[in-house]
């Protein structure tokens, strides 16, 4: 008999540890689910959430505190998110956080960032829906980046001609100073130039805000892209496209002193007419954005070759041959 | 006697053998609902064919997780995703390998020896005897033993999976520097109850195809002791089959209920 | 090897007491193999009757047809008054425990000690004996009448075939059966162990005044034991008597099984 007791001990012993086992296994992935523990529900309305799942986690300043628990479309252009987020963070989000679709890194799944705002709203409750902002996708960043490539083609092209004129001679620098047509395309020229730098320059920011997401170690994709020799690539061409938009910014900049010089009456005028060495410095400047949107170009090239965007601009492509 | 009539033949004798087969189930189920229970028998059948296939699922667990992580390492480097090797190992063994490779090992174990001991007592006429004795040999052997099997081969997978995951651990603790913690953490993350649960159901179902593949190959085995061999090898040709058919089925039906 | 005289004195004539198991047109066929065609026979209270036939002659089928192990194709068979055919399994298991049945090749359960392998009918026939509460006098007393006290802890495996056969014998004794069925009691032992195991097959005879049915091919266990023979020929009892009475017949057939 004393056998058998302590077979039944041991089998005990076993049946303990595999229940156990088992219940460990279902208690972590239920946690991660937020399934047990003390939870609140907030909630948020989007536009467009981008592929956002349930079972998608929050993250709070960048911790992760929550899943998506509900995505329900409420009309066409109104999708709300229900999220469940851990109860101690109540003691921290404010009512003016904000809510943002991203993604988990690039090749990761969407995720739901809740930034705090800058002031000193009241603390949530639970049930309280949080402001949201459709962030600009990584899709449709590129898409702007391909738009403001574009546009600094064409505005070169312009400026080119703009030159050419004034390096033809004296005459054709005349007819510009008095044709107005001119003058104003010159000045439209100008503009747009501000207008693409401007824009180059939010890009910029918005594409630093990625590869600070990507260096973000947590995140897989993130890892991923730190393990791999793709991940420095992009980073190699995001500097690129960097210098570039600094270089258009100080051409931007130079062109902005001519246009005042020329704004500043008769005297500049003249200055500008009589010194050659000015007519020279332009000449250089618009060589200099010449070369400047080759590269911003070429960069965007290379961009278009690296594997992570490649599918998106065939897309792209794609769509373009669609319609044409 | 042309091939495709010997094909038509054996197609015929497996037929019947899947039909007897599944006789023999049904007479376990109307058995096991009959009083009075074995309850004594089948602690000990737990203990026999559960706690004592622990060492080898433990070992053979192990091992798979070790092989398995140094095996995918240089690729998963290659494609510089070296860091998903806890999700990629966590979901693999919990969903699949870890049943299927358990079942197998106890297909090898447990419905060879229930087909070898069984078959040795319908050879030397203990079952006979125990009939004569008052006792069910149905209920005192079989119904017992098939229950054993289906109660302790998920416990014995769940070990074996997390034996496993400490393998692979091991293997990405040593050669990743990546600490235990965040090995479980990424592992857990990567998993959701669509990949516990099917697991766990299909090893219940696995566990009762081992018993009662055993049992039945031993229960009919064929007199003499050429017979007690035949019937522990086929035992284990024919469940290690039969699991990987339920497997198929499981995958199917997992889909169905998990969208996965 | 020359056993010890029958002791003659011990036979009387049974025939006008009461009819203990009774066999009339038993008929059993598998497949195309009749083993029985319309087999008869009585036994009697207190008789030793024992049935000689050759290997595969259906002493075997016949015996197992008493306790209801096989299901005959037709006829009669009682065993004290009552038909082993119509019973229901509750009223079978009842009869079997006043059965005692002796298989051939001892049929000890291998994964218990010989005090499980004795306490296994009392599991099911406890109400027989009244309630018992420890079962160890009672395997002590079977276990003593076949000297073999000492072994009661010990498995199986650790007995030599004597052994076994004898802890077989205490195994049916237990539940103090008024019938002994013995299987070929002294196959596979050498003669002089066999001698002592007839030795103790009279001396539970003497002891409990069972009726006992000794089915064998061994003809020097047949003249020592036999108070009466049947010889089992072709499925039907060829011939009746003492063994002194058949050895000296001079039917060729009934000769064939006492030639040396």
């Amino acid at each position: 008999m004393k056998k058998t007791s302590s077979e039944n001990l041991r089998l005990g012993v076993f049946v303990i540890i595999g229940t156990v086992l088992l219940l460990i296994a279902a208690y972590a992935i239920g946690s991660r689910q937020n399934m047990f523990g003390q939870t609140f529900k907030i909630s948020a309305v989007f536009k467009n959430v981008n592929g956002l799942q349930e079972g998608n986690n929050v993250r709070f300043s960048g911790i992760v505190v929550g899943t998506v628990n509900r995505i329900e479309m409420i009309n066409d252009t109104t999708i709300r998110v229900n999220m469940i987020i851990e109860e101690e963070m109540l003691k921290h989000i404010r009512k003016d956080a904000i809510a943002t679709v991203g993604s988990d890194g690039l090749v990761g799944s969407m995720i739901i960032n809740i930034t705090p705002g800058k002031g000193k709203a009241p603390l949530v409750k639970s049930g309280d829906e949080i402001r949201s902002y459709s962030r600009i996708a990584t899709e449709d960043m590129l898409n702007t980046l391909n738009v403001t490539n574009e546009n600094a083609a064409l505005l070169t092209s312009d400026l080119l001609k703009v030159t050419r004129s004034l390096v033809d001679g004296k005459g054709t620098l005349g007819r510009l100073l008095n044709d107005t047509a001119m003058a104003n395309s010159f000045w439209q020229t100008i503009e747009n130039i501000e207008q693409i730098s401007l824009e180059a320059n939010t890009t910029m920011q918005e594409i630093n805000g990625i590869v600070e997401n990507i260096n973000f170690e947590d995140s897989p994709a993130g890892i991923l892209l730190s393990d791999s020799i793709s991940g420095k690539k992009i980073k190699a061409v995001i500097t690129n496209l960097e210098t570039s938009v600094t270089e258009i910014n100080k051409i931007t900049a130079n062109l902005d002193t001519v246009v005042s010089q020329i704004k500043n009456g008769k005297g500049a005028l003249n200055y500008l007419t009589t010194d050659t060495t000015f007519v020279d410095k332009l000449d250089a400047t618009m060589r200099n954005i010449e070369q400047g949107t080759e590269r911003f170009n070429q960069n965007m090239e290379a961009l278009k070759h690296n594997f992570l965007f490649r599918g998106y601009f065939r897309k792209l492509e794609r769509e373009a041959e669609r319609s044409p | 006697m042309s091939a495709s009539l010997q094909i038509v033949e054996k197609a015929k004798t497996f037929l019947i053998e899947i039909g007897d087969l599944s006789f023999f189930a049904g007479r376990f189920f109307k058995e096991l609902l009959k009083a009075p229970f074995e309850f004594k028998e089948l602690l000990r059948q737990c203990y026999q064919l559960g706690y004592r296939s622990l060492v080898l699922v433990g070992v053979t667990g192990f091992i798979l997780g070790l092989v398995l992580t140094l095996q995918t390492r240089p690729t998963l480097i290659e494609f510089g995703a070296v860091s998903w090797m806890p999700n990629m190992v966590g979901i693999s063994i919990v969903r699949e390998l870890g049943p299927m490779i358990t079942a197998l090992i106890c297909a090898g174990r447990i419905a060879s020896g229930i087909g070898a001991e069984l078959g040795s007592m319908r050879v030397t006429e203990q079952i006979d005897a125990m009939e004569v004795s008052g006792t069910n040999p149905f209920k005192y052997l079989v119904v017992t033993r098939i229950l054993a099997t289906t109660l302790m081969l998920p416990l014995l997978v769940i070990v074996g999976d997390a034996i496993a995951l400490y393998g692979s651990a091991l293997v990405e603790n040593f050669k990743g520097q990546v600490s235990f913690q965040l090995y479980f953490n990424r592992a857990f993350d990567a998993l959701g109850y669509s990949d516990l649960i099917p697991a766990t159901v299909k090893s219940f179902f696995f566990g009762f195809v081992i018993g009662l593949v055993g049992c039945y190959k031993g229960y009919y085995s064929k007199k003499g002791t050429a017979g007690v061999g035949v019937a522990a090898n086929t035992a284990v040709v024919f469940t290690s089959m039969l699991l990987f058919i339920i497997d198929f089925v499981a995958v199917f039906v997992s889909d169905i209920f998990y969208d996965l | 090897m020359p056993l010890e005289e029958p002791i003659q004195n011990l036979k009387e004539d049974h025939t006008e007491k009461e009819v203990m198991i009774n066999i009339e047109g038993l008929h059993k066929s598998f497949g195309s193999n009749h083993v029985l065609n319309g087999f008869n026979m009585k036994l009697h209270r207190g008789e030793n009757l024992v049935i000689m036939g050759k290997s595969g002659s259906g002493k075997s089928v016949m015996i197992k047809c008493l306790v209801g192990l096989i299901q005959p194709d037709s006829g009669r068979v009682e065993v004290m008054g009552r038909k082993i055919t119509s019973l229901n399994q509750q009223s079978l298991d009842e009869l079997r425990a006043d059965i005692g049945f002796l298989f051939q090749g001892s049929a000890l359960y291998d994964s218990m000690t010989v005090r499980e392998n004795l306490e296994f009918p009392l599991r099911r026939h406890k109400n027989k004996l009244g309630v018992i509460t420890d079962t160890t006098p009672l395997v002590l007393e079977a276990l003593e009448n076949v000297g073999l006290p000492h072994t009661i802890d010990l498995m199986p495996e650790e007995l030599s075939g004597g052994m076994k056969r004898r802890v077989a014998i205490a195994r049916t004794l237990i539940l103090k059966p008024k019938i002994i069925l013995y299987d070929e009691p002294t196959s596979g032992l050498d003669p002089i162990t066999a001698k002592e195991i007839i030795e103790l097959m009279r001396n539970i005879q003497r002891k409990y005044g069972t009726s006992s049915l000794i089915i064998t091919h061994d003809v020097d266990c047949a003249r020592v034991i036999s108070e009466r023979m049947i010889l089992l020929v072709d499925g039907i009892n060829y011939a009746e008597g003492t063994y002194a009475e058949l050895s000296a017949s001079a039917d060729p057939k009934v000769q064939a099984f006492f030639k040396k």
